[in-house]
């Protein structure tokens, strides 16, 4: 029996290749993702490996503050501490580090490296050293307070020689300085796309810190102890009470690569998520391709239980297959995997992010994971039609072939309609007062009734959908759309990826209009004054506060605004709190405040959301003790409580509360008011300019900045809508499949036809017609139910401030016309196919 | 007599050189206008051949055939198939009809295959000559087979053509509904003046034409007007069969 599958396999080689193409796209993802994510994380394992190679000690502080959003600021420790440590026996060199925000502009005034998504922007020190990170390629090191050296990647990209004159901004504002130096970075250009900007020690400090401090300490020994002998002799050193801790090479390159790691294993979940939904897509598709198999080879599988195979010799014969399938199916899925992870990388490259040499990562255990899910999934997708096939009658050999036309059962259609409303019943409950978590079964059980139910629903709906399809095309389009409804299962589990997909693209484009509906009320409401600036950068850096002050300057300009945040300890959690000048925001931004000004909050003051005042049960009057990141504490009154915490956050302080302390603040926005009776145009190009001084932020008249504001959310609707393709590409090869499979199955129907005066390219069009029915059957379903899903997260983030739900018209629309293109494009070759059909082999053979 | 089809020459070879078979050897023949022609032979006399290469189903080797003078070997894909749907009816021994058209849309389909209206009150005739006025709305799977031929009967008619192929019409049916199809036939010839060429094999079928044309080893091997099952019979026997 064995032998005899083998066999059936070998004569079918077409077949093998059809059925595989979706176990290989499924699998390939997931192998790709795998090896690209291995090959990050070694990439940067290597770097920092490189970065610490001869680094034997790090000295920093203990105080940490970790915000909300992955967010860090630790505290600077003095620079004097640079001699007391190169004073400890056994230190070789010891030299301060600064890490801090600076951007490097070009010469066209633009600042180097993309704002926002891109890699991070550094200000640091380059001093000679014997565990230097930086080595001068080209010119010196910089000294004083007017030189600057710049990573060899930048000063490539920014046409900068030495001799230059380049501008970079800070936290303190923006400076130019002369170019003296090009260094390079081991042995790359710049690390992972990042920008340098290198200074010596104390401008360093002063331009991109404060004076006085640095962020770590250095530390190369002269071998006379271990590391860790060192780490505790200098760590002696210190009184407790500085909160100083000493760490090994070793120890600091682990934390660094810990902590990427942990970024990247974030960005590996993700990808792993879209990776399962393209393998369960998949499945669907192995699922159907083996059941119509199963279909077309009722014949001969009733032959071979009529000469006396067992069920389960039959079965058993189809699950070799499934194996067979599988496992080639995998491997080719790994091969094409390890091509992804090749364009992967080499989209990398094209975006300038330089990696560092070392080749991909491929390790056998990620071919051994893929092989093993790959071969899982298709033998269970194969598993029931298998049991189907054994099944067969032995009489069925005698009779005609009777193709799976037979209707759904009826229990069928019950139990999917009872999930599906069983599940409408959850979704119900919660919205009269139950538990949200509620939602998510509501949701599975709508879903797997409309899987269920598919069969039961995939005629009406496909006939309906057809029908213009008749109307236009008359017969042709007739044919097609009986082709479409004549096997209901096989449509509807054709259908099924592209419902899958186009319902996450429609649920994920409905929270995301949802939202943006939301951000640009809340804008509109809230944002009162005539212009903003608006900074790019995500969590790292921002706007130089000094660009507020130097905007309200300008003539015609009555007032101009910046708020931004500060990282702190309350309750010794990281906590992020708003800043604003009180002095300048009115009639530029309201938070809502109720029965207090602005002009309210002093020094001492802090402006509480209503929301957290009934959380913490505080008042006007009540104190709120802050720990700032320098450990400074603050005890705050509370002067005022405000309605709009959306954008304001819970807590809003006055920059003058933090003035003169060790701390890191950016703003992340300035709003902008006009004199009355100012030009408009005037005060636009005198604000640019003064933008463009900065080379940082970008200026935007109030509704630009608006639909800006509410367009944010559509980058990460890119990347969702990215890693769906996948799942798109892979419905589309199960229609593909399921259409040349059909063809394959009609060729006496298409031989009659083209006899009776079918041309070629009437052959085609109801192929094509066929295919777009079924395409638009998945999507119309798709729609709703992904919408009906928009809706159910929404609801279920009514408290999170999301109030209204909006359906995404446009979205919409796209959808289907893509569906549509999608049935052509699918209907492409399986037309082909069926054009090539031998008319007189069709009518003569039985 | 007015020739509706005819070959000249009609050579068809499979295979090259020594190994080369003729299913049809230097065949000459005329199908008459208004005539029922009956294609006889024993099994690879070619009879099939011959009918497909004139129905513009399959070429010739060599020779050329002739539909209203229209030599096929000078007409593309899109030319022949469009002069099947207007010239030529086909009645086929099984699976004649598309299971998802109902039987009117399959009595229409050339037409509708054309985008063509055809000739409404001709084909009410058509319908009413095989008997099909209270069927047209079901599909083949709800129609017996005598119901299932009668629909390709009517099908062949629908949009006059100018001749009919029937390849073994009768074969897949009892003998009675098989009666019954050769009778709406020889209507067809004699009240509405169709013209058929029918291949068969079996001698009561072919008594039903009005001429016969006897084919053995590719060739042809004789013709017999007004025939009997009977004559039929005796000449078949003599073609060693």
């Amino acid at each position: 029996m064995f032998r005899i599958a083998l066999k059936g396999i070998l004569g079918r080689k077409a077949r093998l290749v059809l059925t595989s193409l979706a176990v290989i796209i499924g699998t390939a993802f997931l192998a790709g993702t795998s090896v690209f994510t291995a090959t990050l994380d070694r990439t940067f394992n290597n770097l920092f490996e490189d970065v610490f190679k001869n680094i034997d000690g790090y000295v920093r502080s203990t105080e940490v503050i970790e915000g909300e959003f992955g967010l860090q600021e630790r505290q600077r420790i003095p620079a004097e501490l640079v001699d007391q440590v190169n004073a400890v026996p056994g230190v070789a060199d010891a030299v301060p580090d600064i890490q801090a925000f600076a951007r490097i502009i070009g010469k066209d005034g633009k600042p180097l490296g993309s704002e926002g998504a891109g890699p991070p922007t550094f200000g640091s020190v380059a001093v000679e050293f014997k565990g230097a990170l930086w080595t001068i390629s080209e010119g010196q090191w910089p000294v004083g307070a007017s030189e600057v050296a710049l990573d060899e990647a930048s000063a490539r990209n920014g046409n900068y020689v030495v001799g230059d004159t380049v501008k970079v901004v800070a936290q303190s504002g923006s400076r130019e300085f002369t170019l003296v130096g090009i260094a390079s970075y081991g042995d790359v250009r710049s690390p992972g796309g990042a920008t340098f900007a290198l200074f010596d020690v104390p401008t360093a400090a002063e331009f991109l810190g404060k004076p006085g401090f640095v962020d770590a300490i250095l530390v190369v020994g002269d071998g006379s102890r271990t590391d860790e002998e060192l780490a505790t002799d200098i760590d002696a050193i210190f009184d407790p009470a500085l909160k100083i801790e000493t760490l090994t090479g070793a120890e600091v390159t682990k934390e660094t690569q810990d902590d990427i790691g942990e970024a990247l294993s974030f960005f590996g979940i993700l990808l792993s998520i879209f990776s399962s939904i393209a393998l369960g897509v998949g499945s669907f598709v192995i699922y159907n391709v083996f059941s119509i198999s199963a279909a077309q080879r009722q014949r001969e599988n009733a032959l071979l239980r009529a000469i006396g195979a067992s069920r389960r010799q039959v079965t058993r014969a189809m699950l070799t297959e499934s194996v067979v399938v599988g496992i080639f199916g995998s491997i080719m899925g790994f091969i094409g995997g390890i091509g992804l992870a090749v364009g992967l990388s080499g989209l990398l490259r094209a975006l300038d992010i330089d990696l560092p040499q070392g080749g991909l990562v491929v390790t056998p255990g990620a071919a051994f994971n893929t092989i093993m899910v790959g071969l899982i999934v298709t033998v269970a997708s194969a598993y029931l039609p298998a049991r189907r096939a054994g099944k067969v009658p032995p009489l069925a050999a005698m009779r005609a072939t009777a193709l799976e036309t037979a209707g759904p059962g009826r229990i069928r259609a019950y139990a999917g309609l009872a999930s599906v409303l069983l599940g409408l019943v959850t979704i119900g409950a919660v919205t009269l007062g139950a538990t949200n978590s509620l939602l998510g079964v509501g949701v599975l059980l709508v879903f797997a009734g409309t899987i269920i139910l598919g069969p039961a629903i995939a005629r009406p709906v496909a006939l309906v959908l057809g029908r213009p399809a008749a109307k236009l095309r008359g017969v042709t389009g007739t044919m097609a759309r009986q082709n479409a409804a004549r096997n209901p299962k096989r449509t509807s589990r054709t259908a099924s990826p592209v419902l899958i997909g186009v319902a996450l693209v429609a649920a994920v484009s409905a929270l995301a209009a949802s939202i943006n509906g939301q951000i640009s009320d809340i804008f509109s409401e809230q944002f009162t004054g005539d212009y903003a600036v608006s900074s790019q950068a995500q969590g790292f850096g921002g706007l130089s506060p000094s660009l507020a002050t130097d905007l309200g300057k300008i003539e015609g300009v009555q007032s101009a605004t910046g708020i931004g945040t500060l990282l702190v300890k309350i309750d010794d959690k990281g906590r992020t709190l708003t800043v604003i000048t009180p002095e300048t925001i009115e009639g530029n931004y309201d938070i809502g405040l109720i029965d207090a000004k602005y002009s309210d909050l002093d020094k001492d003051g802090i402006f509480i959301s209503l929301d957290y005042a009934e959380r913490e049960e505080l008042s006007v009057g009540s104190t709120v003790n802050v720990v700032l990141a320098d450990t400074t504490e603050r005890a705050l009154t509370v002067r005022g409580l405000y309605e709009f915490n959306d954008l304001a956050g819970n807590r809003v302080v006055s920059r003058e509360m933090f003035a003169g302390a060790n701390v890191n603040s950016f703003d992340f926005g300035i709003y902008v008011t006009m004199s009355p009776g100012a030009d408009s145009k005037e005060v636009r190009a005198s604000l640019q300019a003064a933008v463009d001084d900065y080379g940082q932020g970008k200026l935007l008249s109030k509704q630009e900045y608006i639909d800006e504001q509410a367009g944010q959310i559509n980058q990460l609707l890119g990347l969702i809508y990215g890693l769906l393709f996948l799942s798109v590409i892979i419905a589309i090869v199960g229609i593909i499949i399921t259409l040349l499979l059909s063809v394959f199955e009609r060729q006496r129907e298409i031989g009659l036809l083209r006899a009776v005066g079918m041309t070629r390219s009437q052959v085609r069009t109801t192929v094509r017609w066929e295919s777009v029915i079924t395409s638009l059957l998945g999507a119309v379903l798709g729609i709703v139910l992904g919408l009906a899903l928009g809706w159910v997260v929404v609801f279920s983030l009514r408290d999170q401030g999301l109030t209204s739900f909006q359906i995404p018209v446009g979205t919409t629309i796209a959808i289907m016309v893509l569906s549509f293109i999608v049935g052509v494009l699918a209907a492409v070759y399986p037309a082909w196919r069926a054009t090539k059909v031998d008319v007189l082999e069709a009518l003569t053979t039985s | 007599m007015i020739v509706a089809a005819s070959t000249t020459n009609a050579t068809k070879v499979y295979g090259k050189d020594d190994s080369a078979v003729y299913a049809l050897n230097n065949v000459s023949v005329d199908f008459y206008s208004g005539q029922f022609t009956a294609i006889m032979g024993p099994s690879g006399s070619g009879k099939s051949t011959l009918m497909h290469c004139i129905a513009g189903l399959d070429e010739l080797s060599s020779g050329s055939a002739r539909i209203d003078d229209v030599d096929l070997s000078t007409l593309k894909d899109k030319a022949l198939t469009e002069l099947r749907r207007e010239k030529i009816g086909f009645i086929f021994q099984s699976f004649n009809l598309v299971p998802t058209l109902t039987a009117d849309e399959n009595i229409r389909l050339p037409l509708l295959l054309g985008n063509e209206k055809g000739n409404e009150e001709w084909i009410q005739r058509v319908i009413n000559t095989v008997h099909l006025n209270d069927r047209l709305t079901h599909r083949p799977s709800e129609l017996s087979g005598g119901q299932q031929q009668r629909v390709a009967v009517a099908r062949a008619l629908a949009s006059e053509p100018r001749i009919i192929f029937a390849d073994e019409p009768t074969g897949n049916l009892d003998s009675t509904t098989g009666t019954e199809i050769l009778r709406f036939m020889r209507k067809a010839v004699d009240e509405l003046g169709q013209t058929i060429v029918m291949v068969t094999h079996d001698p009561v079928a072919a008594s039903y034409a009005d001429r016969i044309v006897f084919l053995a080893d590719g060739k042809i091997a004789g013709e017999m007007l007004e025939p009997t099952p009977e004559k039929v019979l005796d000449r078949m026997k003599s073609l060693g069969n």
